[in-house]
């Protein structure tokens, strides 16, 4: 009852003119600065700081927050129309979100994600309001040797999203693995495959140039070599009714909301995991349990609304450990907590009770920009259409200029640029020869995190894997550790059924 | 080809007015001006150079906006080899702290000399170092002062958190190994924050922590310190003791928040920049923000900066041949 | 010998597997053992991942030999020889941009970009292109530097743009 007059008074304040004039501008400049490829909230974010000295800290942080939510939906907007990732958080989403556009669908791609996300928002930021103080122990009690028992359970996920040639795979997911290696070392303080002494390798390959350089440059090359320039996509007409039938086309997309919306907000409440992977796993456990998982991959609302779902859902938790541990979950709440220390505000488990007004108008006001983006969203769609009707010849160059500024934009290194031309050419001539590309995109967000959360935990352990796996050392690692274990050998299981034993045609 | 003769011609006559203007006396900045920091987001550096932005675009000290840029890679490494590649650049300044010592001696083949290759502009802060522990802690509970922590870490068996290896906090374990003569293990984590949130967690024992990054879980009870490395207690944390009033002055280190910009820039360009961070510096909120949060507002410009940069470089080469 | 797909899997592989020791070369000038004192070398995880590369590359050479995956008994080439000047100039054309983007600076890049890439590949009218290729690089300049304060390199073209960030703050 208590939560509930709390929560009252922050959507209260979250209704005050100058809050919801703040919010409802923060959304528009998350979702236009969220659609262009490399930028994503942590620009929008970074660079609204200061103007936010001029306003009161709950209104500063109203703006920045509504900046963030929609840059998390902006994201989905590119990587369905154009098949470039708009953020790294929306990788997933191209996944099948890119599909669905070239069948000439991308209006169910587009309302499959402005619903994911607003369910997933939504249903994370009722979490929050009920449990946000027990769920700061969780938490605190999520440490390195649990960080990797999740990662392996991501990897394990991701099984089946490779091509049909093993050895292929293997080298896709092992040099993505190696490609997140380079740069400095962090256990031991030393850099590591610095090609030529450039210092550019010294921040490491940036995900984004490669996420970019696949699927902006490697897909465009593709694209024009398949259709000799003359693409035609199949000409987009625009009713009323066909968005009825995108909200329609999402009723079997029940479980992906679910999956997406809780997974994605305990993945987002875990400090140092954020809202990449958990869009990652959430596609990946939704594609492993689905009755069609077959079809995924090749345009399916499900694959669409299970990444946006939890990337939004992770983005709420995510101001969980910010708030009250003072731990950045993702780059963009790194940034968030040093606006809040810098407004005068000490994050940590005090802020709830010392400071309920800035508290509770954030959770209220998440409450109504997730009503506001899910309107707002809905309302764009057709103008987000109008994309698909310029002419390829056009569009191309355009795309092409979109990869070279997102390229830069992240680390404004034009080192990082031809590197994601690189990417772009050498994915190309692999995906041409049946290389999946996915699962070094994958293998790059997660094989630091994962690297790094194995080291610790071994120089804990002095070495011993029991670590991850004894239930009386770390009873939560062992546990996600097990179940991990499961999702990988649940396909291998069912490829040695079909061999040994051949269903009959 | 109408068009490309009008460019080059537009083109050409703008580089002739540019170059006209580098030599005029007073500097003013002709493009929005970067602001490098040499480490990453939301880190103890990164949050001063947002401040220094901040006030510097609230009050319009800098005709052209100052723009933060991230370059973390390789401990600065890349920060450092970036800026040093700009020498004659007057539209780049950068932030520092003590990695701008140990980098250039860890990583020898980037080739910098701290003193060749920038030009010192001014000092603004200083950060300090305390021992922290978990209230209740698995191994640390009851220990309430530093000498009773020090006879509990001789049994070897402590865990610390740290922010990397070879990085101020862990080249302080070494400093205090070779006074105490007690060895822990070193746990690197990524940042200041995931270095507190270790310890509350209890997955380390201990921490060198800022007194900003443990602040929110010192004001909650959650964390304890048990000793300040300076001369005097600090206003921030008074119940606090310092390193000399618990008889350890040989316990001191410091963090330092320096601006520099290439080498080349000229001595008006210097002297500009010097002038805007002296106007952040003055400003009360500027003044607040760090005392509040625990630091210590120590100015220092131009010679002074450089001798101080020489000091610390020796006393840092010192630190990590004892560590090595 | 002609570009086929068979040949270029084969090539292909090769040259995974000479990069995938040139890393294992690379790693190794980091400590590539792990011992209880002293944990995990640096080179620990990029070594033995890249031996892993090495072994998928050994097997895909070995299965082109004995004709076992698809793309080792595909003879048609491996780029549609209708298309291929698509790739090629769209790759040299993109190498160009970068150049540009690194010495001339990426505003004045972009018009030569987009005025050679649209003249080669649509079929508008030249007063289209032209304006095209004009105002991508205004939009672009309004949205990083002005909305987004993000600079892009501007190379030996810079003091062209004094004039405007005057005009801009």
């Amino acid at each position: 009852m208590e939560t509930f007059l709390l929560l009252m008074n922050g959507i209260g304040t979250a209704l005050v003119p100058l809050n919801l004039g703040l919010l409802i501008f923060g959304c528009l400049i998350g979702l236009f600065v969220g659609a262009m490829p490399g930028l994503g909230s942590v620009n929008g974010v970074a660079i609204l700081i200061p103007i936010t000295f001029i306003v009161p800290p709950t209104a500063a942080i109203i703006f920045l927050a509504a900046v963030y939510y929609g840059a998390m939906y902006g994201g989905a907007i590119s990587s369905i129309m154009l098949g470039i990732p708009g953020a790294s958080t929306a990788v997933a989403t191209v996944f099948d979100g890119r599909p669905l556009a070239q069948k000439g669908d991308a209006i169910t791609g587009l309302t499959a994600a402005a619903v994911g996300s607003f369910v997933g928002g939504t249903v994370s930021v009722i979490l929050f309001t009920l449990f946000a103080p027990p769920l700061a122990k969780v938490a605190l009690a999520f440490n390195a040797p649990e960080t990797f028992a999740l990662m392996v359970m991501a990897f394990a996920t991701f099984v089946g999203l490779g091509g049909d040639d093993i050895p292929k795979t293997c080298f896709s997911i092992l040099i993505g693995l190696v490609l997140s290696t380079i740069g400095l070392d962090l256990i031991s303080g030393q850099p590591r495959l610095i090609f030529f002494g450039i210092p550019g390798f010294l921040h490491g390959v940036n995900f984004l140039v490669l996420a970019i350089g696949i699927y902006g440059i490697g897909e465009m090359l593709w694209t024009l070599e398949s259709t000799k320039g003359a693409v035609q996509i199949s000409s987009i007409k625009f009713t009323f009714k066909d968005i009825i039938q995108g909200f329609r086309n999402l009723k079997d997309t029940v479980m992906a909301m679910t999956i997406g919306s809780f997974l994605g907000f305990f993945v987002g409440i875990l400090p140092a995991a954020g809202a990449t992977p958990a869009a990652l796993m959430s596609y990946g456990i939704t594609k492993q349990l689905s009755k069609n998982s077959k079809d995924f991959g090749t345009g399916v609302p499900a694959g669409v609304v299970a990444p946006e779902c939890a990337n939004n859902s992770a983005s709420t938790g995510s101001m969980l450990p910010m708030l009250t541990l003072g731990i950045p979950g993702s780059p963009t709440t790194a940034i968030l907590l040093g606006g809040m220390i810098l407004w005068g505000l000490t994050p940590g488990p005090l802020l709830f009770t010392q400071q309920p007004e800035f508290v509770w108008g954030l959770i209220g006001s998440l409450y109504i920009a997730n009503f506001f983006t899910l309107i707002l969203n809905v309302a764009l769609i057709p103008a987000f259409i109008m994309v698909l009707r310029i002419p390829f010849a056009i569009l191309a160059p355009v795309i092409f200029v979109l990869c070279v500024t997102g390229g830069y934009a992240p680390t404004q290194s034009i080192h990082d640029v031809w590197l994601m031309l690189l990417f772009g050419v050498v994915g190309y001539v692999l995906r041409k020869l049946d290389y999946p590309v996915a699962p070094a995109v994958l293998s790059i967000v997660l094989g630091p995190l994962a690297e790094k959360a194995m080291r610790q935990s071994l120089i804990i352990s002095d070495g011993s894997f029991n670590i991850f796996f004894d239930f009386s050392i770390k009873p939560i690692a062992a546990t996600i550790m097990y179940i991990a274990l499961v999702f990988l050998f649940l396909p291998l299981i069912s490829v040695m059924k079909n061999k040994l034993f051949p269903k009959k045609t | 080809m109408n068009l490309l003769k009008k460019v080059a011609i537009l083109f050409v006559s703008f580089s002739l007015v540019a170059v006209g203007t580098v030599s005029a006396k007073d500097f003013k900045p002709k493009k929005p001006i970067e602001l490098i920091i040499m480490a990453g987001q939301g880190g103890g550096a990164d949050e001063i150079a947002r401040l220094v932005q901040g006030i510097a675009e609230k009050n319009d000290f800098t005709s052209k906006p100052l723009i933060p840029i991230n370059k973390p890679g390789g401990s600065g490494g890349e920060a450092l080899t970036y800026v040093k590649g700009k020498s004659g650049d007057q539209h780049t300044i950068m932030i520092t702290l003590n990695s701008f010592f140990t980098t250039p001696q860890n990583q020898t083949e980037l080739g910098i000399d701290i003193i060749e290759d920038y030009t010192p502009l001014a000092r603004l802060l200083t950060d300090t170092f305390m021992v922290w522990i978990k209230k209740d802690g698995a191994k640390t509970s009851g220990i309430n002062t530093l000498d009773e922590f020090l006879a509990r870490a001789k049994q070897g068996d402590l865990v610390m958190g740290g922010t990397g290896k070879m990085s101020e906090d862990e080249l302080l374990l070494g400093m205090m190994r070779g006074m105490f003569g007690f060895d822990a293990k070193y746990v690197p984590y990524s940042g200041g924050g995931a270095v507190a949130k270790g310890l509350i967690g209890g997955e380390s024992d201990f921490t060198l922590n800022n007194p900003s990054e443990q602040m929110g879980f010192y004001q909650s009870g959650d964390s304890k310190a048990l000793v300040m490395m300076t001369p005097k207690r600090n206003p921030a944390f008074p119940e606090v003791p310092s390193s000399y009033e618990l008889g350890y002055p040989d316990l001191e280190y410091y963090m330092m928040r320096a601006f520099v910009a290439p080498a080349d820039i000229g001595a008006e360009a210097q002297k500009y920049y010097t002038g805007v961070l002296h106007d952040v510096y003055m400003n009360n909120e500027f003044q607040k923000f760090n005392i509040d949060d625990g630091k210590l507002l120590s100015w220092i410009e131009g010679y002074g900066l450089s001798d101080f940069f020489a000091v610390e470089y020796d006393k840092h080469s010192e630190i990590v041949a004892a560590f090595n | 010998m002609k570009l086929t797909t068979r040949n270029a899997e084969i090539i292909v592989a090769i040259i995974l597997a000479l990069c995938s020791i040139a890393l294992m070369v690379k790693s190794a000038q980091n400590r590539i053992d792990w011992t209880v004192e002293d944990n995990m070398g640096a080179g620990f995880m990029p070594f033995w991942l890249s031996v892993g590369m090495l072994i998928c590359t050994i097997i895909t050479i070995f299965k082109w030999f004995t004709k076992r995956s698809p793309q080792s008994t595909d003879e048609k080439p491996f780029i549609d020889p209708e298309a291929n000047k698509y790739v090629y100039v769209t790759v040299l054309s993109l190498v160009g941009l970068i150049l540009g983007t690194a010495y001339v600076g990426i505003y004045i890049s972009l018009i030569f970009f987009l005025f050679f890439y649209l003249k080669y590949f649509s079929e508008k009218s030249n007063l289209f292109i032209t304006i095209f290729s004009l105002a991508t690089p205004v939009i672009t300049f309004c949205f990083f530097e002005w909305l987004l304060k993000i600079t892009l390199p501007q190379g030996i073209s810079e003091p062209l743009f004094y004039p405007i960030y005057d005009l801009m703050y």
